[in-house]
């Protein structure tokens, strides 16, 4: 490839690979003192409530002010980045030089993500993850900032250099960078909203916001308190009401402003090359991620039951080669109608055959499974409750509590076994389970790289193997729980052919 | 009639049962130290003698039981297409990794295994749920095998992803 460099057209594009070193915005500047500011306000406030008390010292309030400033300015002045034909390097620092080279077809992902200020200023942090395994090496590949125009093209650029090049042997026309022109294929509906509170994210915000808030709640409890009697059944029952009543509304709160929050604006587009997906989102802060489609070998729908039983679910990619913590990126749909996200993942897929087709039930010794491991959990917390009570001294109508669990345990093992399923299709390996964290998982037979067969104990007893494919992309393998042996055998064998052939034995039982 | 996996051909070194052996003296002894030093030393609770008889038996029972299980389960295999092997005692798997998507082959020895001659392979892919594990290789056999896949992974073209 670097043998061709000499074809690329001389004029170069307005992005200047090849050429030399680019700086940041010039209008960063007023981003980082703005931010050194907001950093340095609790010693700037005690600087000028204390100053002013013990009165003089005029030198301090400036120079409280203007070492954030200098930072700015020394960080603007000491950044400077470029791409050449095969790298794109980040050069940093003023007494300790730090240059930091990435090699274009490494990069995975471009993030752009523009705070409030920086949207003032027309401005985005440009992020490049390359699936570096070294820790916290793609954070430190960052372009604190660029205007936004010239971030979108520079993620062009960087999502698409080997295509533009292969390109601009044949059509020099075609290297021309201009504003991509992209398909758009959902957008955020306001609607989506009711789906916030049925997410568990959405819980997770509420709970840590009320952990946060406990303080206070803790002396609004203590201040009703002392106008309540407990003991009285009228006021004991208002209570629980009033505070499961009250939880409620402030976790649906909390979730419906952490979901407007991250998704305010969300848009999943593909470029019109058909190349990468970008998907844009956040109301405040606004949150760009790149993935090149070629990445993606599959797609994970989740069900979890909330989203279920109001035929939501969310959608995101299963992608090669991102670290652990990129993996984070790579959500496509927020929280949003089922059918939605369906449409979208068929015209990702450009196809609907993987969302449609009819799944191969694991049978009923699989069944059987779901029923004793959820009535046996169940049991255990069943017994826990009995030695409570037997312990404490509670009057005997506690036990009847014992029977919640296993109550529970029923329509849990149900939906559990009714859901466990799996299909082929030419092109993907299609998997369904779960009840709380339910998914349906397509992984593209291509992208299957080995097989894996577990069966403990119970499981041999049960003829039964949980069956994982294992791959390069997303959580590196996918699992199909509790197939029963030969179905599991025959599955894998038509899934990767010849993969398996040697290993088959003739006939066994 | 069912399609099903045959066992591997192949049997680690006998020697690998002492290796096993070794370890599994290693781990019993560390939680009935700990349980000695508890009840004698520290005096934080006691123990009746059936109690003792039993933690002995169980351990006794680790260490000559699960060597001559997994001797009998792990079990490998090569062909010109893939890597096949069976391991585990109570929970046992079989791992299924093509050659064409090897990445590296790796050839381990601990201190134990390298007074005993014996050898660790393993045969990664680019998922990390895919490792394949030979443990308890003979050293010769390992150093054929490894030199194998080698090759093997070698005339492979593309990123195997």
């Amino acid at each position: 490839m670097s043998d061709a460099e000499p074809q690329y057209p001389a004029d170069e594009d307005a992005l200047g690979r090849d050429a030399d070193w680019r700086r940041l915005d010039p209008r960063m500047l007023l981003v980082h003192p703005v931010n050194e500011v907001v950093r340095f306000l609790p010693a700037l406030v005690a600087v000028f409530v204390l100053g002013s008390h013990s009165g003089g010292d005029t030198w301090w309030h400036l120079l409280a002010v203007a070492i954030p400033v200098a930072l700015g300015l020394l960080r603007f002045v000491t950044t400077r980045f470029r791409i050449t034909s095969a790298q794109i390097e980040l050069s940093r620092g003023l007494i300790s030089r730090n240059v930091l080279t990435a090699r274009l077809d490494r990069v995975r992902t471009v993030e752009l993500t523009s705070s409030p200020i920086h949207r003032l200023l027309g401005l985005a942090k440009v992020q490049v993850g390359t699936g570096s395994a070294k820790k916290g090496g793609d954070e430190k590949f960052a372009l604190d900032s660029l205007g936004v125009d010239e971030a979108r093209s520079l993620r062009h650029a960087l999502l698409h250099r080997a295509a533009a090049v292969e390109a601009s042997v044949d059509a020099p026309e075609t290297t021309t960078v201009a504003a991509p022109v992209d398909e758009r294929l959902v957008a955020f509906d306001p609607a989506w909203i009711r789906f916030a509170p049925l997410t568990t994210g959405g819980l997770l915000i509420a709970i840590g916001a009320l952990a946060a808030g406990n303080q206070f709640i803790s002396t609004a409890v203590d201040r009703l308190s002392h106008r309540i009697d407990l003991g009285e059944p009228r006021h004991l029952g208002l209570t629980i009401a009033a505070a499961v009543v009250g939880f409620v509304v402030v976790i649906s709160v909390l979730s419906i402003v952490g979901y407007v929050l991250t998704n305010w604006g969300f848009t999943l587009t593909r470029d019109v090359a058909g190349r990468s997906v970008h998907v844009r989102k956040g109301l405040l802060t606004t949150r760009e991620t790149s993935l090149e489609l070629e990445r993606i070998r599959g797609l994970d729908i989740h069900e979890p039951l909330g989203l279920r039983l109001a035929r939501g679910a969310r959608l995101a990619a299963i992608v090669t080669g991102l670290s652990k913590k990129e993996a984070g990126s790579t959500s496509l749909v927020p929280a949003a109608p089922a059918a939605v996200v369906a449409t979208t993942a068929a015209e990702l897929l450009h196809e609907e055959l993987p969302l449609t087709v009819a799944l191969e039930s694991h049978g009923p010794r699989a069944t059987r499974r779901r029923f004793s491991r959820a009535l046996g959990v169940a049991a255990v917390v069943a017994g826990v409750w009995a030695v409570v009570v037997v312990a404490t001294g509670w009057p005997a109508p506690a036990y009847a509590f014992a029977a919640v669990p296993l109550l529970l345990a029923l329509p849990l093992a149900a939906d559990r076994a009714r859901r466990l399923g799996h299909a082929l299709t030419p092109r993907f390996l299609v998997t369904r389970a779960h009840c709380f964290h339910g998914r349906r998982v397509v992984l593209e037979r291509e992208g299957i790289i080995g097989w894996n067969l577990t069966q403990t104990w119970f499981q041999r007893r049960a003829g039964l193997v949980t069956l994982t494919a294992t791959t390069a992309a997303g959580k590196q393998g996918y699992a199909l729980m509790d197939v029963p042996e030969a179905q599991a055998v025959a599955l894998a064998d038509s899934a990767t052919p010849g993969m398996l052939t040697d290993f088959l034995a003739e006939s066994v039982r | 009639m069912d399609p099903a996996l045959r066992t591997p051909a192949n049997r680690v070194s006998p020697r690998a049962r002492l290796g096993w052996a070794l370890i599994a003296i290693a781990q019993a002894l560390v939680p009935v130290v700990v349980l000695v030093l508890l009840v004698t030393v520290w005096n934080v609770f006691s123990m009746p003698l059936w109690g003792w008889v039993a933690i002995g038996v169980a351990a006794l029972a680790y260490v000559v039981v699960m060597p001559g299980i997994r001797y009998q389960v792990h079990r490998w295999e090569t062909t010109e297409q893939a890597v096949f092997t069976q391991s585990g005692w109570i929970t046992r798997e079989r791992r299924v990794a093509p050659l064409a998507r090897v990445q590296t082959v790796d050839f381990e020895q601990g201190i134990v295994s390298r007074l005993l001659g014996l050898t660790t392979v393993t045969v990664t892919t680019a998922s990390a749920a895919g490792p394949v594990r030979i443990e308890g290789l003979d050293r010769i056999v390992a150093g054929r095998l490894v030199a194998d896949l080698s090759a093997s992974a070698a005339a492979e073209t593309g990123d195997a992803t």
